[in-house]
């Protein structure tokens, strides 16, 4: 059972709860700022999931006690707590234990609590001297839920300093928070009843109405995703702190490496310093790397000590999702195609050469984002269907069962409602999904795209979400994670 | 101009133009002209000979050209998805209100399934189609039965039916040629024996919603008291559903209860029509173009005496 959101970034209690704190934050004396963010952010948790808030007491208490004194033992001992609990909450439904919520934001703090002991522990950042500011780093508010997975050393110092109130952090923040809420409520939450309708049953279903479902599956779950990301920086950029991008513009990725650089930055970023570069660089590694250098002889030495990190990597990021035997394929799908990227890079470097490949010609871009978009969508699949066998009879259906006539293309409408609502809502969703396909579009090519009219672009969303938006969906994709 | 006076007058700006929009949909979507479905369009049809409201039941299984042959072109088919005894009563008055014509027989949806029906929204051509008042009515009616909260007033007064309003220029001529005079007008094939036995429904928690019960028979009361002519048709369904315990339960309480009112019905098992035939279905309730054609020739006997 999931945690079932009382304060929700979309509902009311959170935008009265955002004023109020607002207020009190920027009314009091700049040096106590921190402790109202840190009252807020406990108030925020205790009135989410009152049960579990000893949970991440223990884990903050406990972490920042142990790594006081950063020694091996010590950063065992914090690990060994830290993924306890979240092993056990996360994954006891899999031992047959089905009645607890898993506690808000556990999967989220957790990476954070881990990242700031191996951090500790290598040296790189001075233990935090003061408990109640490490509390406040890892509770604070609009990341707890579903990240992004803050630093110690991008987060500490903005947390305790003291802001001035700052009108533009309050414009910009506001604007992020609208985009925000127009991503979910109106792209994600128009493409909910479409994806899980075909997700349902895919097996009835024909290619093209999977086709369908599984390109607006990658929609609705970068919509949604980046819309919380959206909201959650933009209610802390109120209070003038700036938080980690998680997403920039993933779907205009050229290749995979890239896709990943760009998708869910903050998640890849931890794995990449706490789990890849540890993995690459150990004892047990360089021995595996051995053995496959006498089962591939010419390959590169580089390239055979990136073997196992990576597939170690993948495969714990699927089961950091969730233990079914579909985000392992999802994790082992990944790998894989990581692995086969990266093998493939020497040799398609001299094909490139000799055959004068031009990576700026227009064609070949659209067509290399095409090819990462194919890719990733194979991969979200897995990562949305119910079971294997599920995902295998997707793909079946797609690529044996995809025809384009009257039938299918009426079986293809079915999901979006009943004949009365189907032309309108395709209609609709045709126009907010090429508008957002041309905004990333722009911003792609022009970063500072979109700078000026920002009244007129916030009205305007303003009056999308109100009319066309779908209320009473509280939670967030990525919150089950 | 500062800035906070511009985030102020932005938002202001957008929420009295949603406001706008909102207002026009309500108060004006029934104006808008809608030629061959809704009630709109049947308060232009001028005198009718006979008229039919109920659900999708009957915009599929109601052969129009065929009716329009038995009844000198003066057939109609009001109907919207899933609409419930509750709305069918408010558009009854409606119909009056706004002006339609004499309607020399009105054939009424019956079906038990109705009657179960929890009172919600089912299709938001409803709302279109409604004048304020009505809609107004509806509202307090779901309010009545406890399924009115936020999320429901916002979709009911807000949401539904914008798609509508917005592509109307681009869907209504769509639109326009699959229906004639509230009729399905395209080609639906049978779904076939093996979907049809395997088709899965479950009706065994079924309960009678008192609303709906009270408005079938406010529709029947108000019928009495206008002198209006009327009968209650029952479309048949696959026979899977037809034969089901629990239908046939509510089928057999309901027929008695109008047979004590002498209210005049003219019940699946009336006819001729095999409904045991897969090539004459969609789905458990939905006839094959087939199916239409065949069951309106079987029907028509039974109205023409009556209009």
């Amino acid at each position: 059972m999931r945690y079932d959101a009382f304060m929700s970034l979309i509902s009311l209690k959170f935008a009265i709860f955002l004023i109020l704190l607002l207020l009190v934050y920027y009314k009091v004396p700049k040096g106590h700022q921190w402790k109202i963010l840190l009252s807020g952010s406990l108030l925020f948790y205790v009135l989410s999931t009152p049960l579990y808030f000893p949970f991440i007491a223990i884990s903050i208490v406990s972490t920042w006690a142990l790594m006081k004194n950063p020694k091996k033992s010590h950063f065992i001992l914090t690990i060994l707590i830290n993924l306890g609990l979240l092993i056990f909450f996360r994954y006891s439904v899999y031992i047959g234990i089905h009645d607890l919520i898993v506690p808000l934001g556990i999967s989220f703090y957790t990476f954070m609590t881990i990242g700031y002991a191996h951090d500790c522990y290598g040296k790189k950042i001075q233990p935090c001297d003061n408990l109640l500011h490490y509390a406040l780093f890892i509770s604070y508010f609009p990341q707890i839920t579903q990240g992004p997975i803050g630093t110690y050393q991008n987060m500490m110092e903005q947390l305790k300093s003291a802001h001035d109130f700052d009108m533009t952090n309050l414009k910009e923040g506001g604007y992020r928070v609208i985009k925000g809420l127009f991503k979910k409520m109106v792209i994600a939450g128009r493409l909910t009843y479409y994806v899980d309708t075909v997700f349902t049953n895919p097996q009835n279903e024909n290619g093209l109405t999977l086709i369908i479902g599984v390109f607006f599956y990658a929609i609705e779950l970068y919509a949604d995703f980046s819309g919380y990301m959206d909201i959650a920086c933009g209610v802390s950029q109120m209070f003038g702190i700036k938080l980690a991008e998680n997403f920039i513009r993933p779907y205009f990725s050229r290749n995979i490496q890239e896709y990943w650089r760009r998708w869910h930055i903050t998640l890849n970023e931890w794995f990449k310093e706490h789990l890849m570069m540890p993995a690459v660089t150990s004892g047990w590694n360089r021995k595996a790397a051995k053995i496959l250098g006498k089962i591939f002889k010419k390959a590169k030495k580089g390239n055979l000590r990136t073997v196992c990190p990576l597939v170690l990597v993948w495969i714990i990021t699927g089961i950091w999702h969730g233990a079914e035997d579909v985000y392992i394929g999802w994790g082992v799908y990944f790998a894989i195609i990581m692995l086969f990227s990266v093998c493939m890079m020497g040799p398609m470097k001299k094909v490139r050469a000799a055959i004068h490949w031009n990576d700026e010609n227009p064609f070949i871009i659209i067509f290399q984002t095409l090819r990462t978009f194919f890719i990733v969508l194979m991969g979200e699949v897995m990562f949305r269907a119910h079971s294997m066998t599920d995902a295998f009879a997707i793909y079946k259906n797609i690529f044996t069962n995809t025809r384009i006539n009257g039938a299918t293309i009426a079986a293809a409408l079915t999901p979006f409602g009943n004949g009365n609502q189907a032309l309108a809502s395709v209609l609709i969703l045709f126009v907010l999904i090429g508008g957002l396909f041309v905004v990333e579009l722009l911003k792609e090519k022009n970063a500072d795209a979109f700078q000026k009219h920002r009244y007129l672009y916030a009205g305007a969303m303003i009056v999308f979400t109100i009319l066309f938006g779908v209320l009473g969906q509280s939670n967030f994709m990525y919150q089950a994670f | 101009m500062s800035a906070v006076k511009k985030i102020i007058l932005t938002i202001c700006i957008a929420l009295l133009a949603s406001a706008a929009a909102v207002a026009c949909k309500n108060v004006f979507s029934c104006r808008i002209p809608i030629h061959n479905r809704g009630i709109d369009a049947v308060t232009k049809a001028g005198d009718l000979r006979v008229l039919f409201i109920g659900s999708s039941t009957f915009r599929s299984n109601l052969d129009i050209d065929l009716l329009d042959e038995a009844f000198d072109d003066k057939a109609y088919i009001l109907a919207y998805g899933g609409n419930q005894y509750v709305a069918c009563d408010i558009q009854y008055d409606e119909l009056k209100n706004r002006g339609a014509g004499p309607v020399d027989l009105l054939v009424l949806e019956f079906d038990p399934l109705l009657l179960t029906e929890e009172v919600k929204l089912s299709d938001s051509r409803v709302i279109w189609d409604l004048s304020w008042d009505g809609k107004k009515q509806l509202w307090e009616k779901m309010a009545d039965s406890g399924n009115a909260d936020f999320p429901l007033f916002f979709e009911y007064f807000v949401s539904a039916g914008m798609d509508d309003l917005i592509t109307y220029p681009v869907t209504e001529p769509f639109y326009a040629t699959r229906y004639n005079k509230g009729a399905k007008t395209g080609v639906t094939p049978s779904s076939g024996m093996e979907y049809l036995e395997s088709e899965p429904f479950d009706i065994s928690n079924v309960q009678i919603v008192d609303a709906q019960k009270e408005a079938l028979l406010d529709l029947i009361a108000k019928c009495e008291a206008d002198h209006q002519n009327y009968v209650l048709l029952e479309s048949p369904h696959y026979h899977r559903l037809q034969e089901d315990p629990v239908y046939m339960k509510y089928h057999e309480q309901f027929a008695a209860i109008m047979k004590e009112k002498n209210v005049p019905c003219i019940f699946a098992e009336d006819t001729d029509f095999n409904n045991a035939d897969a090539a004459f279905f969609e789905d458990m309730g939905h006839m094959s173009t087939e199916g239409r054609r065949v069951y309106t020739q079987e029907l028509i006997p039974l109205l023409s005496g009556r209009d």
